[in-house]
């Protein structure tokens, strides 16, 4: 008996890490640095999209056809490189594979555009094995650790997944009940979370699921247009609200958190944010498309 | 002295026998009234009462003289005299007129505005209604008064009454008081099996269809009720230019997915909308141009599926909301005018703004802006934000805050210090 309640106690010791894991402490959106230009001093236009590694970020300079490469030493951040190709038209999503190269959605042509790691044009993305893929309209995607790529198309209703190498794997149906869906992310377990931007609603799957369910109830009093999800790996999700100017905190049982930031023009506020990514060693980049800049907050 | 049981019990039960036989004459006049007391005496003061009885229906209760089924005839503590709330009194005796669950409700009945529409003493016409015929619905419903009474082609059944299609308390079964939804409503008096019927409708089977999504049931200008907007196929009977042939396994199926079935004619108009920097999300996905627009017939320009505004608040509510809850509104939007400002399709700006520069959309009204305004164009940094020029969007929200002129700050101080900050306090 008393062999049986000791075995309890470690268990719920061993438990508490894994839970506090689960719901770890949201970042606090302190703003860090504003990044404005390239280096001949050239502004953004309408950026709507950032990716992140530790040490350093790519920025979809929307408005301007470029993307931007930033090395980030500390809260420092240093030009590195700017990629433009024919194929680069109004990018509006950017994601990094495992290999290092660079893929964007072309807002424009509506079609995933691969680059390599020095900004060389390598082809198209295509989907082989799945649905007729010239039908497919992509309205974000993203590519997980192991470099499978993930397809939001509206067109055929479905998320499409597919093997690093391009094959189908599966497709999950969007919800039936929706408004209009912008985007998703998949976390480091490989669960799904969508957003519906109408009915500022995310709904989950999990890896190995066939259909999504609804995780949060509707959003709508704190969030006004989300258009944008990202996750920290840690019991957190991070919503941009585009109309509403401001990041919200959404936990994993979908539950509101908090908001971060507030609409407006200074430093640290947004104005139509987009793009978000949490770099993992605390830093989270803004897309803060209506101010013409990328802000850095940690 | 000892009473015997066998006297008791008798005198005991002819005792009770009495008092029950007593019993409801007490009840009926506890208060000793005096005759004529719950009604008829009323008139020896309320003597306009006597013209009000010759009307050719009168209320039941006036009718029987019980004036205080209504009314309290001391005190009260609801206009009137009345007895209870307006809400509560008539649905004491007329509580049938709502179903348990209804699909509608008028809200004036639910309300208790019971005396909008009738008399509660008597009245000229059937049901004491104030207005006989549709003159009663159309005094509260004046656009659709005018709407049937402009129609080149009419409907029966509404010449005949509204009353014909819709109960005007509450349905039981029907959206917006429908006796019945359509198409079960229709198809009380249009046969589907008729050889007519089925002609007209180019032998699809329409008797499942939705018949308002094409017909205006309450008169048109156009022959068949159509609604004011018809889509040139559909005008011309062409069915199978979208659909499959009616005698198909699925006979509406359409002939492609989204935009695509409608790049068959708009090919054009499609392809500038999908060669613009930014297309409308909507066209490009599932359901493509029909959500926006409806592809038979409409009451709105552009075969839209309902007023622009509300078609736009499909996705755009919070913005719609967030307008339509402030006191200082943008005119275009107030009139339901989004297009005004917005490309629906696509367009080369965030926003799909019509044109490149805000100033330039604003101009478009705002003709001033063209020759007084404060500094305005790309040659004038905002000093908030390097990467920012000032424009029109810089004081101003199109879609309101809540402020005069609809600016960012509450007043023309603190909106001109936010960047001016040295004559700030």
């Amino acid at each position: 008996m008393r062999a049986t309640k000791i075995n309890i106690f470690a268990m719920i010791l061993l438990l508490c890490p894994a839970q506090a894991a689960l719901a770890g402490e949201a970042l606090v959106f302190k703003p860090v640095v504003s990044i404005y230009t390239d280096a001949d001093g050239k502004g953004f236009l309408a950026p709507e999209d950032v990716a992140c590694s530790a040490g350093s970020i790519v920025i979809a300079d929307t408005g301007n056809d470029r993307l931007l490469r930033y090395e980030l030493q500390g809260n420092e951040v240093r030009y590195a490189a700017q990629f433009t190709a024919p194929q680069l038209q109004s990018p509006i999503r950017v994601q990094r594979t495992a290999k290092g190269e660079v893929w964007v959605l072309n807002g424009k042509t509506r079609r995933i555009v691969r680059l390599s790691e020095a900004g060389q044009f390598l082809g198209n993305f295509e989907m082989k094995g799945g649905p007729d893929w010239a039908s497919v309209v992509p309205r974000s995607f993203r590519i997980d650790r192991e470099d499978k790529v993930y397809v939001l198309d509206i067109a055929g209703g479905a998320l499409l997944v597919a093997s690093p190498a391009g094959d189908f794997l599966r497709q999950i149906a969007l919800p039936a009940e929706f408004g209009s869906f912008a985007d998703f992310v998949v976390d480091s377990g490989g669960t799904i979370y969508l957003v519906d931007s109408v009915n500022a609603r995310i709904h989950s799957a999990s890896r190995e699921a066939q259909r999504f369910s609804p995780l949060s109830k509707s959003l709508k009093e704190q969030l006004r247009f989300p258009a944008y999800i990202a996750t920290d790996n840690g019991g957190n999700l991070y919503l941009t609200d585009q109309n509403g100017g401001k990041v919200v905190v959404v936990g994993l049982d979908g539950s509101f958190q908090g908001k971060k930031s507030d609409r407006g023009w200074k430093e640290g506020m947004l104005n139509y944010p987009v793009g978000l990514c949490l770099s993992g060693d605390g830093y989270a980049f803004v897309a803060d498309r209506n101010n013409n800049r990328v802000q850095v907050f940690r | 002295m000892r009473l015997r049981s066998d006297f008791i019990v008798p005198s005991l039960a002819l005792l009770l026998c009495l008092g029950v036989a007593a019993a409801p004459q007490a009840a009926e006049n506890k208060f000793n009234l005096k005759e004529g007391a719950k009604g008829k005496n009323c008139l020896s003061c309320h003597d306009n009462f006597e013209e009000i009885l010759k009307k050719p229906f009168v209320h039941t209760p006036l009718k029987n003289w019980d004036c205080t089924g209504c009314h309290n005839p001391h005190a009260s503590s609801h206009g009137k005299f009345l007895d209870a709330e307006a809400e509560e009194i008539c649905v004491s005796c007329h509580a049938d007129i709502f179903p348990d669950k209804p699909a509608s409700s008028h809200k004036v009945a639910v309300e208790g505005g019971c005396v909008k529409c009738h008399d509660p003493h008597a009245a000229a016409n059937r049901a004491n209604l104030h207005v006989g015929g549709n003159g009663l619905c159309f005094g509260c419903h004046k656009a659709m008064g005018a709407k049937v009474g402009a129609a080149k082609f009419k409907h029966t059944p509404v010449e005949k009454g509204c009353v014909s299609c819709h109960n005007p308390h509450a349905s039981a079964d029907g959206p917006v008081l429908l006796k019945e939804a359509v198409p079960g409503l229709c198809l009380k008096c249009h046969d589907p099996n008729r050889q007519v019927f089925q002609k007209q409708h180019g032998d699809y089977e329409v008797a499942k269809a939705q018949c308002t999504s094409c017909h205006d049931p309450h008169g048109s200008g156009r022959k068949g009720l159509f609604y004011d907007t018809v889509h040139a196929p559909f005008d011309k009977k062409m069915c199978r230019q979208c659909h499959e042939q009616p005698t198909a396994e699925k006979p509406f199926k359409v002939k492609a997915d989204g935009y695509k079935l409608c790049m068959g004619c708009h090919n054009n108009m499609v392809n500038e909308a999908l060669l613009k920097r930014r297309t409308h999300w909507p066209i490009v996905d599932r359901v493509g141009c029909l959500n926006c627009h409806s592809p038979h017939a409409s009451p709105e320009a552009g075969l839209l599926k309902k007023p622009m505004t509300a078609v736009c608040a499909q996705c755009h509510a919070d913005t719609v909301e967030w307008h339509a809850s402030l006191k200082v509104k943008h005119s275009p939007i107030a009139e339901g005018q989004c297009t005004a400002c917005h490309a629906p399709h696509a367009a080369n700006q965030v926003f799909l703004l019509k044109e490149p520069s805000v100033i330039t959309v604003c101009n478009g009204c705002h003709e001033w802006g063209k020759h007084s305004t404060h500094p305005l164009g790309p040659d004038f940094k905002d000093p908030r934000n390097p990467n920012l020029t000032v424009d029109c969007l810089s004081c101003h929200r199109s879609h309101g805050t809540g402020h005069d002129k609809l600016m960012h700050a509450a007043s023309q101080t603190e909106l001109c210090t936010n960047c001016h900050t040295k004559f700030g306090r």
